[in-house]
């Protein structure tokens, strides 16, 4: 931590932290000096210990990772579509396969779980008052290995690697696909460094008269959350450190077989139901948040969005869907995974409801009511109970629909949800998050074009399902399908509009926010020779 | 929207190096379940089709019992330097956290010696490669146990103020907790039911 760093820390979160905290406070002159300014403001972002700054970084990074992702998901619904063959566009079947499956693990590794977790590293601690995050410094960690992990997995990925490919593989290959492994796996644990700093924000340094199920929905719903992910992504490592093994101690025997998709059927699991709602967990607690927040507090029982959340964040623990725990047919025709899937609905669809009689026992008028985070928050929710209606679906054995593309319907119905929600809480909490409202309009685009592309995604994907004669995840054999295509890469493309207004519109946000930082800096010394006598 | 920010706590509570510690041990904890699991669905696998897991004879069960000692052993003295860190007992902790790495050293070089006892090429088979895959995870886990029990022990008892920083040794010590817990299920289900 630089002197120049806001000392907030929490002494007893992190004794260094506390050292920290006990520092002088900026000078003005130092705030507001020019010529080494970039390079303090730098090293600030490279050694903070202030998890709000963390949180801050993370929801910069992951939106332009969000970018990324929005225009690899356009150029893979393009390649779906009949106006060019799947193995021109990116040069060769296998090249589109990696582009494929690296849109997927983006969006989920990349964009929304640390979108969602650097919201919730900022407005948490603030909820629940605490004065700091739980372990800054290994919050601090969590973002660069992230950002680390994150380059490594996207550039191995460029680079020929990838999670398996569908004809044959170099040496080179190979090895670029045992950096991918890599890459993820340090996503992912650093992604659990963050959980455990956020988690116990919540579980140990709240105020001493707030009790657990006395926090507000979004610190709740982020604490099921991260419970979930611990309980389930430690899985996938496990399975990375079995596959790396296998493909690094050559000749392949059985997990780390590149030449075929077989990697990524091991890894599939966490983008498919029920782990596919991990995503969704934090949606919940955004949306009771955000109703309580426009229609005033003491609407509704607090505790019933608290086990509702509860209820769907078990739902989403989904380690044990993973296939080497048992054959996959066995284990996708089974009571278990069948109930899940049925019983996924039944939080969203309670959550309706409860918010539809807070909305009721309000007694506002529509045009009150079209405040644009309600409206953010109740599309959010409707992509979200489509998805899981969608997973209902899927996993009744008569549509015959777990190995065709109504998989990707509820990947991306829940994916678009819980994009929209992020939205919705970072305008929400913009203040916080910024320093300045986001613009309404920049606000209420990318919540339209969100909505509306995730709407076009679950519907494409989900006919395409049904149409399909035989198993085909990458709904590549739809040839002639052509509205369905079309539809597919419509939806796409206002999912990277949405995502491209949003990243502008936090832009905007954010230099507005520093400029009303440094008048304040240069106002409070003016102000102060003033008042001296 | 500005959430209504609470007043910051005047006595924040004590546990969060516990409660962190705890979660990041789960965390550790259900990646090893997650190898394991894999482990015993192949070999189930493989015995329901008549497969020979191991050969005959080539995984021995002494060594892997004389590590299981070891480690029990080592509860202790990881248990013996927290509470000399919480005592600010400088001598008794430098002996305990010695005697607890010399503990993990041991298992380590146990392992070494069942590597090329049994002699396994990883690519030999699916067996052999989940059996590197597995024992090789918690080797590095206890690797990692022995260096955060260290710099978490000489932290207390160096420092100023061991009191609180004794907290970190508790935690470096649940992990060790963990850890033997791991291998007691490695020994049960790699060495004892092979």
């Amino acid at each position: 931590m630089t002197l120049t760093e806001p000392a907030t820390a929490d002494p007893l979160a992190d004794p260094d932290a506390g050292a920290a905290a006990a520092s002088p406070a900026p000078s003005a002159d130092s705030a507001t000096s020019t010529p080494d300014s970039a390079a303090q403001v730098l090293a600030q972002r490279i050694v903070t210990s202030d998890g709000a700054a963390v949180g801050r970084l993370f929801v910069a990074v992951s939106l332009l990772w969000g970018l990324f992702a929005a225009v690899l998901a356009a150029l893979v619904a393009f390649g779906r579509s009949d106006a060019v063959e799947p193995a021109e566009l990116f040069s060769g079947l296998n090249a589109y396969f990696r582009m494929w499956t690296l849109y997927r693990m983006s969006l989920l590794l990349l964009v929304l779980l640390p979108l969602l977790l650097g919201v919730a590293m900022v407005v948490v601690p603030r909820q629940v008052g605490a004065s700091n995050l739980a372990f800054p410094r290994a919050a601090l960690a969590s973002f660069w290995s992230w950002l680390i992990g994150s380059v490594i997995m996207v550039v191995s990925v460029l680079a020929g690697g990838g999670w398996g490919a569908l004809d044959g593989v170099t040496r080179n290959e190979g090895d670029a696909m045992a950096l991918t492994l890599l890459g993820t796996a340090v996503v992912i644990v650093a992604l659990l460094m963050g959980a455990v700093s956020l988690a116990t924000t919540i579980i140990a340094l709240r105020g001493p008269d707030v009790r657990l199920l006395d926090v507000p929905p979004f610190a709740w719903s982020m604490l099921v959350a991260s419970a979930a992910w611990l309980f389930t992504l430690p899985i996938a490592v496990a399975n990375i450190v079995v596959i790396y093994a296998d493909l690094r101690g050559r000749p392949a025997v059985a997990f780390g077989r590149a030449e075929g998709p077989d990697i990524w059927l091991q890894l599939d699991w966490l983008l498919e139901q029920p782990a596919v709602y991990l995503m969704a967990v934090p949606l919940l607690g955004v949306v009771a948040e955000v109703v309580r927040g426009v229609l005033g507090a003491g609407v509704g029982r607090p505790e019933v969005p608290a086990v509702i959340v509860g209820l769907f964040g078990l739902l989403a623990v989904g380690g044990w869907s993973q296939d080497y725990f048992t054959a996959p047919q066995d284990l996708r025709d089974g009571l278990v995974y069948v109930a899940f899937g049925l019983a996924a609905v039944v939080p969203v669809a309670a959550l309706a409801g409860f918010v539809g009689l807070q909305v009721a026992q309000s007694r506002r008028s529509v045009p009150q009511l079209l405040d644009l985070r309600i409206i953010g928050a109740a599309a959010a929710l409707a992509l979200l109970a489509a998805a899981t209606l969608a997973g209902a679906l899927r996993v009744v054995e008569p549509f015959d629909l777990l190995e065709s593309a109504a998989t990707w319907a509820v990947f991306h119905g829940v994916a678009a949800a819980a994009l929209l929600g992020a939205f919705v809480a970072l305008v929400h909490w913009s203040d916080e998050l910024f320093g300045a409202p986001v613009s309404q309009r920049a606000a209420a685009a990318s919540v339209a074009l969100v909505g509306a592309g995730g709407a076009a995604l679950l519907l494409s994907d989900l006919l395409s399902g049904f149409i399909a004669d035989e198993p085909d995840l990458m709904a590549l054999a739809l040839d002639g399908k052509v509205f369905l295509n079309v539809v597919n890469f419509v939806g796409a493309g206002l999912l990277l509009a949405g995502v491209a207004v949003a990243t502008a519109g936090v832009a905007q946000a954010t230099r507005a926010g520093t400029g009303t930082a440094e008048a304040s800096a240069v106002a409070q010394p003016a102000a102060e020779q003033i008042a001296a006598p | 929207m500005r959430t209504a920010a609470l007043p910051a706590p005047v006595v924040t509570r004590p546990r969060t190096v516990a409660v962190g510690s705890l979660l990041a041990t789960g965390a550790a904890f259900m990646a090893f379940a997650g190898l394991v699991a894999i482990y015993v669905q192949q070999r189930q696998q493989a015995r329901a089709t008549g497969q020979e897991w191991f050969p005959e004879g080539s995984v021995e069960l002494g060594p892997a019992g004389m590590m299981m000692m070891t480690l029990a052993l080592s509860v202790v003295t990881v248990q013996w330097a927290v509470q000399a860190a919480r005592n600010e007992d400088r001598p008794h902790g430098f002996v305990a956290l010695a005697v607890t790495l010399l503990f993990g050293a041991a298992v380590v070089n146990q392992f070494w010696f069942v590597y090329s006892d049994t002699a396994f090429a990883i690519d030999a088979g699916t067996a052999q490669l989940l059996f590197y895959a597995v024992t090789g995870s918690f080797v590095a886990m206890l690797v990692a146990g022995s260096a955060m029990l260290t710099v978490t022990t000489i932290r207390a008892l160096m420092g100023s103020s061991g009191r609180d920083l004794a907290q970190g040794v508790q935690a470096a010590a649940v992990y060790w907790h963990m850890c033997v817990f791991c291998y007691f299920i490695v020994w049960y289900v790699v060495f004892i039911n092979k």
